[in-house]
């Protein structure tokens, strides 16, 4: 055999062997991802029908077919795991082949070269080679130098409670907190209205001689929460206007365009409005002057402990950012889907901000914030379980967490002075319960909840109030030894919450239409239909009924047995969140703007 | 000794070192079902004597490349020396133990009193090293299945321009500090994560890391030995010890008499031209800028250790325990997660989540130790690098660079003298 014969034939193997371990490599590819598209251990039909024994336990021939199913699929597993053996082995001898004969080729093939010459001299070489390594060097220590500011240390952060350490406020933060002179006391002088007489005597027997401290007459003189204060749906602020039109701009004072979506309802402290709204990508507090439509400030809900990375699944109709602010007039507060709570100050200096984990809510955690003095009160019912929190407002701490046996929960929370407690009343499947405003403690409980829990309670006549769709309306005297005072399922609320004014209750339906109760009685004594649903819950104002439809028509009543309606202004847009109201002004947040209107 | 009395003694040998082999701590259970064990994915425990065997065998390979290299100057003593180790340490022993993983095993019994290193690994780590001191490097020649397994599959290789080999070569000085810091603080052991040839020895591993490993071995055929020049963590210690060689391969037996011949001959670029006669700079240029980078010297290594101390906060997402806190700070719904293993192990320990983090921040201030010493050294490798481009050495002859030379003897067949 001569040379040239042998380097041929170096050359027809190495061919050969390339081109068989190539096939052998792809064969293996192959399987491989056939492998992970379709795992023979993982079948989806297997799991069906595993499903279906769980219905059916003693189908005999049921379970034949899984064992049969089973034994199909682990020989195509383990004949995978013999042609993946087999493959490697195969795939081992042709590379070893290719690379012997490719050798044997090219070291044949080889004679003897010129000797190099140098393009370069070794000294040119060298300052080049400086230059690359002063490069080279400069732009790792950059890289990583950057890199370090670029992750967050969250394990620094972190602290047994979850709060965000008073030290990583900068010091531009720690000055705002301090420089803050609004409190509640400051708005002590501001103009508080005359006690309703169509809300019931809820208020007039909470605040001050309750707690000894200040808070419900202040709280009143504003609309500092979901519903007005003590989240109860009654406004105590009067010359309401009656009459406006969105798409002409009658009385209609000023709009300002929301930049992100959002369902919670604005809030109002003196002359300052806060509202918020989010997506996947941030979620932002506003502050509006509630005069002029200014934007304020604006700040994004970021860079807290525990938030997580990608905000939880939610439903376009809930959103990110449905739960409504709460406001002390020191503080502003807001909650998100993301589990994410936050404080900012009246000027907009973050104070603190904790995550509370995120909330397992298939739709998004829509449960409003409610203050009272230090303690923001915090409704926190999941599918993992569910439960009560009294966050220290100046801090952010758990002042106490009050663990509830009920399922998920949309409502809101609102607080009732109930026997000369001071209680926060809840309402989630299967219970309606109050809790003692200082300490969490359980005072009481009804089961006579089901289903999804949307609209918040309500309290007037001395009973408490709650309904959902496919379950119930009841009236609740949680001192009675038989609670439930009267109950009715006709016309059920599936998220507006129902309000009581004047003796009367009313509830707006997601169908349209609209009801009024006797409270005490439950007596049936007028009912209106709307074309649309009532998503934002009705309030009462000014002695009148004021009932948002989603379709942007407000429907205007006075608080009476008998219908009298009074109006039925147009805003343009569709409505989902509650109205806010302050003296001679109305609040609205469509779709895309949110509105103020007043008589011009 | 007699044909028969070696017959025998080779035949007791084979029989011991099979029971040997067999010898396991726990027995496997026996299943009367006829049911196989598979074999696992990772190399079998290995009987102490065995282990004991591979160290001989170890300094064995080191003899014999070292003779071969220095003694007979064989080249294709070196070649099939290479073939055995690819076999022995590569495939029968699917590359562990391994020199180079030995690092870790080493930094981590110098930090962590309770870890008790075995005779094996530090055998494997010294080795190598005392031979590079005294005889160059014949461990990447013939003894390292790593660089086994690439030096067969150069085919056609280039000439890499000086700039980009020194610029590159601070790779390994960063992953040696990498690899050490992550060992000391008890992280991982990322040599032997990310072997990109350990997959091929045991014929089985992640799909990415045979990408990596066949990536390599294709790059190899024309840029030769890319994983041993580039990346190889220990090829940083084996340089260093090389350089003081007293007995290292030579191009020439006797006076080069400078045919060039050799000058293509090594696809490492590891021979080391004559200088030129004459100095083209002023030699006073020269001065400033060794003046210069030797004063930066100290700003590199600051410079380093700063910014490897600040950057404790990713580097240290290495350890188990930063990881699993700052998942369950950032995710704490994952805790009803049951498809998570890791959250799930650490729930049944009954451990909270206040000392699962209380020991992650015990950690991070190792890295932020640590850190300071690996930038400083890979700050002082920088500097060093730069002032050895403006130190100039006399050269006479053409030989190999001490270094960077893998003593694998192919410049020897080149020259033309032989006596």
């Amino acid at each position: 055999m001569n040379e040239d014969y042998k380097i041929k034939l170096a050359a027809n193997t190495a061919i050969v062997a390339s081109i068989f371990s190539f096939i052998i490599a792809m064969l293996l590819l192959l399987n491989y991802y056939q492998l992970k598209a379709n795992d023979p251990l993982e079948l989806e039909s297997m799991e069906l029908l595993i499903e279906r024994l769980k219905d059916e336990p003693n189908n005999e021939d049921l379970k034949q077919e899984i064992r049969s199913l089973d034994l199909l699929a682990r020989k195509a597993f383990f004949t995978s795991q013999w042609q993946v053996k087999t493959g490697r082995y195969l795939l081992l001898l042709g590379s070893i082949v290719w690379v012997f004969a490719l050798r044997y080729y090219f070291t044949s093939k080889a004679g003897i070269t010129e000797p190099d010459v140098a393009q370069v001299s070794d000294r040119t070489a060298r300052t080049i080679s400086q230059r690359w390594i002063l490069m080279a060097g400069g732009a790792i220590l950059l890289t990583a130098f950057l890199a370090s500011f670029a992750v967050n240390d969250h394990i620094r952060l972190y602290q047994a409670s979850g709060v965000v350490d008073d030290s990583e406020r900068t010091a531009d933060e720690s000055i705002e907190v301090i420089a803050i002179t609004e409190s509640p006391d400051a708005d002590q002088d501001t103009q508080v209205a005359e006690e309703p007489t169509t809300a019931g005597d809820l208020p007039a027997a909470m605040g001050e001689e309750a707690s000894g401290e200040t808070g419900a007459v202040t709280a009143r003189a504003n609309h500092n929460g979901f519903r007005g204060p003590f989240g109860n749906g009654v406004s105590y602020h009067k010359n309401i206007p009656v009459d406006w039109d969105g798409p002409s701009g009658r009385n209609i004072i000023w709009k300002a365009e929301m930049s992100k979506p959002g369902y919670n309802s604005p809030v109002l402290w003196k002359d300052k409005l806060f509202i918020a709204g989010g997506d996947k990508s941030i979620r932002i507090v506003y502050c509006f002057d509630a005069s002029s439509g200014a934007l304020l400030w604006q700040q994004e809900v970021k860079d807290i402990p525990g938030s997580p990375t990608a905000p939880p699944r939610v439903t376009e109709d809930t959103g990110l950012s449905a739960p409504t602010l709460a406001t002390d007039g020191t503080r502003v507060y807001a909650i998100f889907a993301t589990g994410d709570i936050i404080a900012f100050t009246m000027t907009g200096t973050r104070v603190w901000a904790r995550n509370l984990g995120v909330p397992d809510n298939h739709y998004g955690h829509s449960s409003s914030l409610i203050v009272w003095n230090n303690h923001l009160l915090v409704q926190y019912d999941s599918n993992k379980g569910g439960r009560l929190l009294s966050l220290d407002t100046a801090t952010g701490n758990t002042q106490w967490e009050t663990a509830r046996q009920v399922g998920i929960s949309w409502a809101s929370p609102i607080i009732a002075n109930i026997g000369g407690d001071l209680q926060v009343v809840l309402s989630a499947e299967p219970l309606v319960a109050g809790y003692r405003i200082d300490t969490g403690e359980e005072l009481w409980s009804v089961d006579c909840m089901m289903g999804e829990v949307g609209p918040s309670p309500a309290y007037g006549e001395g009973l408490i109030y709650a309904a959902n769709e496919y379950a119930r309306l009841v009236a609740i005297n949680p001192a009675a030894a038989e609670p439930v005072v009267w109950e009715d399922d006709e016309y059920l609320p599936e998220v507006a919450s129902p309000v009581v004014s004047g003796g009367l209750l009313f509830i707006g339906t997601s169908y349209g239409v609209l009801v009024c109760y006797d409270a005490r009685s439950g007596e049936k004594y007028w009912e209106e239909e709307a074309d649309h649903g009532f998503y934002a819950s009705p309030m009462v104002a000014d002695g009148k009924l004021f009932a948002m439809d989603t379709d942007g028509v407000m429907h205007i009543y006075s608080i009476s047995k008998e219908v009298k309606k009074l109006g039925t202004p147009v805003l343009g847009e569709k409505v989902f969140a509650s109205p806010a109201f302050s003296e001679g002004r109305l609040y609205l947040r469509g779709e895309k703007f949110l509105y103020c209107i007043g008589n011009e | 000794m007699g044909q028969r009395v070696k017959i025998l003694l080779f035949g007791i040998f084979i029989i011991l070192s099979q029971v040997m082999a067999a010898q396991q701590r726990f027995p496997k259970p026996e299943f009367e079902t006829g049911y196989v064990q598979p074999s696992p994915t990772t190399p079998e425990p290995r009987g102490l004597a065995m282990e004991y065997m591979d160290v001989l065998v170890l300094l064995a390979v080191l003899s014999l490349a070292t003779w071969f290299a220095l003694r007979s100057r064989s080249r294709r003593g070196i070649l099939w020396l290479s073939v055995f180790t690819l076999v022995y340490f590569g495939f029968y022993r699917k590359g562990c133990i391994c020199s180079i993983g030995a690092i870790q095993n080493v930094a981590l019994s110098l930090s962590d009193a309770a870890y008790s290193i075995s005779i094996t690994a530090l055998a494997f780590f010294l080795l190598p090293l005392l031979f590079a001191l005294f005889f160059g490097r014949t461990f990447c020649a013939g003894a390292c299945p790593l660089g086994a397994i690439q030096d067969l599959l150069i085919i056609k290789p280039i000439s890499l321009p000086p700039w980009l080999r020194k610029t590159a070569g601070i790779i390994p000085v960063i992953y040696l500090g990498l690899a050490v810091l992550f060992a000391v603080t008890g992280s991982e052991f990322i040599i032997c994560r990310y072997d990109p040839f350990v997959g091929i020895f045991r014929l089985d591993a992640p799909y990415h890391m045979v990408v990596l490993g066949i990536s390599f071995l294709l790059l190899g055929m024309f840029v030769a030995r890319p994983y041993c020049r580039f990346f190889c963590p220990y090829g940083v210690l084996l340089n260093w010890m090389s350089r003081f060689s007293k007995w290292h391969l030579r191009i020439t037996p006797s006076d080069c008499i400078r045919c060039k011949l050799c000058t293509s001959s090594c696809p490492f670029d590891a021979i080391d031209h004559p200088t030129e006669e004459k100095n083209p700079d002023p030699a006073r240029r020269n001065y400033r800028k060794f003046i210069i980078y030797f004063l930066l010297i100290p700003l590199w290594v600051l410079m380093g250790g700063f910014i490897a101390s600040k950057s404790y906060n990713y580097l240290s997402r290495v350890h188990q325990d930063v990881y699993l806190s700052e998942l369950l700070i950032n995710h704490p719904e994952l805790v009803n997660d049951p498809d998570n293993l890791d959250i799930q192990i650490f729930l049944s320990s009954g451990k909270t989540l206040d000392s699962l983090v209380e020991e992650a921040r015990i950690i991070q201030q190792k890295f932020r130790t640590g850190g300071w010493i690996m930038g400083g050294f890979i700050g002082l490798v920088i500097g060093i690098t730069l002032l050895n481009q403006v130190v100039f050495r006399k050269r006479e002859d053409y030989q190999p660079d001490r270094g960077d030379c893998f003593s694998c003897g192919r410049c020897m067949d080149y020259c033309p003298v032989k006596n």
